[in-house]
């Protein structure tokens, strides 16, 4: 394929502007839907037992990577958390009260409970900030480099004063 | 493969052209220049998924993908709306809300991470029960305990 378009491009190909359509003169209805082809993609390689080149164990980590990892990242652990609490709900004898005074009775230090707020509050501030930011990407806004990079630096931000201002509250 | 078989075929102008229907997609497979010609035409032997032809013409996965976002808004709505008026109908739609978003995250997840046939449904399986339990965790909390919106108040208040 690549080579067809290779060749093409040497031999010049210049279009004039009414001339510049394609011409829907041979067309075939699509046999599969993308979801099929995922699977057979992933069926033929497995089968064929193929390995996987490295990606991200050699690629240069940049911000924009790390900042979608670490949204997918706080999204598992916030909703493995959430997911934790209704378990425990279900399974635990006593009620709520009960365990805030089990741990109001340890006596932590101000510091600790201020970093404990700190530590909750931190992802749900990213998760949601960054949320936004994917939000504003799915209506089409912000793809530029830059844009991107200011973007992220602004949810990094936002992250960081909100949860320290929910962690002095 | 096809495209090569197409490329062989236009080669030897054996290709019937086919008709055109209305298309939701367009795979170019092949492009093609007619050298005779003074002026340069591209024709492209396309891949059209019509409606009335295509395997799976649904528009389920568009119409998840649109609920996740309204969804995420929603839940980005309750967020402050929940710090101003907390009360039952707002731990209940915050335990709704939370669980299903969750749970289509995680399904992403499981789409981009788990492959194979047996092994989707097996993570699938897991990941519904996971959010059935979760969401019955949460309003039982609701319901014989203080509340999300009043748990929260009162870690906070520690």
């Amino acid at each position: 394929m690549a080579l067809l378009l290779r060749s093409l491009a040497r031999q010049g190909l210049s279009v004039t502007r009414a001339q510049s359509c394609v011409l829907y003169r041979h067309v075939v209805p699509m046999g599969t839907s993308a979801k099929e082809e995922m699977n057979r993609f992933w069926a033929k390689n497995t089968r064929l037992n193929r390995p996987v080149s490295p990606h991200f164990t050699i690629y240069r980590w940049s911000i924009p990577m790390m900042m979608s990892i670490s949204h997918r990242g706080t999204g598992m652990a916030l909703s493995t958390g959430i997911s934790l609490f209704a378990v425990g709900a279900l399974v635990l004898p006593g009620d709520y009260a009960h365990y805030l005074e089990l741990i109001r009775s340890l006596s932590l230090g101000t510091p600790i409970i201020a970093g404990a707020k700190f530590a909750l509050a931190f992802p749900v501030a990213y998760h949601t900030f960054n949320g936004i930011r994917h939000l504003l990407w799915d209506v089409g806004k912000g793809f530029k480099i830059p844009e991107v990079y200011r973007s992220g630096y602004a949810v990094l931000l936002l992250s960081l004063l909100s949860s320290v201002a929910l962690a002095a509250l | 493969m096809a495209a090569l078989l197409r490329i062989r075929s236009i080669c030897h102008k054996g290709v019937k052209p086919l008709f055109l229907r209305s298309s939701l997609f367009l795979r170019p497979v092949v492009a093609q220049k007619k050298d005779q010609d003074h002026v340069l035409l591209l024709t492209a032997d396309i891949h059209a998924s019509p409606s009335r032809y295509a395997v799976t013409s649904s528009k389920a996965a568009s119409r998840h993908w649109t609920g996740e976002r309204l969804l995420s808004i929603i839940l980005l709505g309750m967020l402050p709306t929940a710090y101003m008026f907390p009360g039952p109908i707002m731990d209940c739609s915050l335990a709704a809300a939370l669980t299903l978003h969750g749970h289509w995250g995680l399904g992403q997840v499981v789409t981009d991470y788990v492959h194979g046939d047996f092994k989707v449904k097996v993570a699938r399986g897991g990941l519904l029960a996971l959010s059935a339990v979760t969401f019955a965790g949460l309003c039982y909390f609701n319901y014989h305990d203080v509340g999300i919106c009043k748990a929260v108040a009162m870690l906070w208040s520690m």
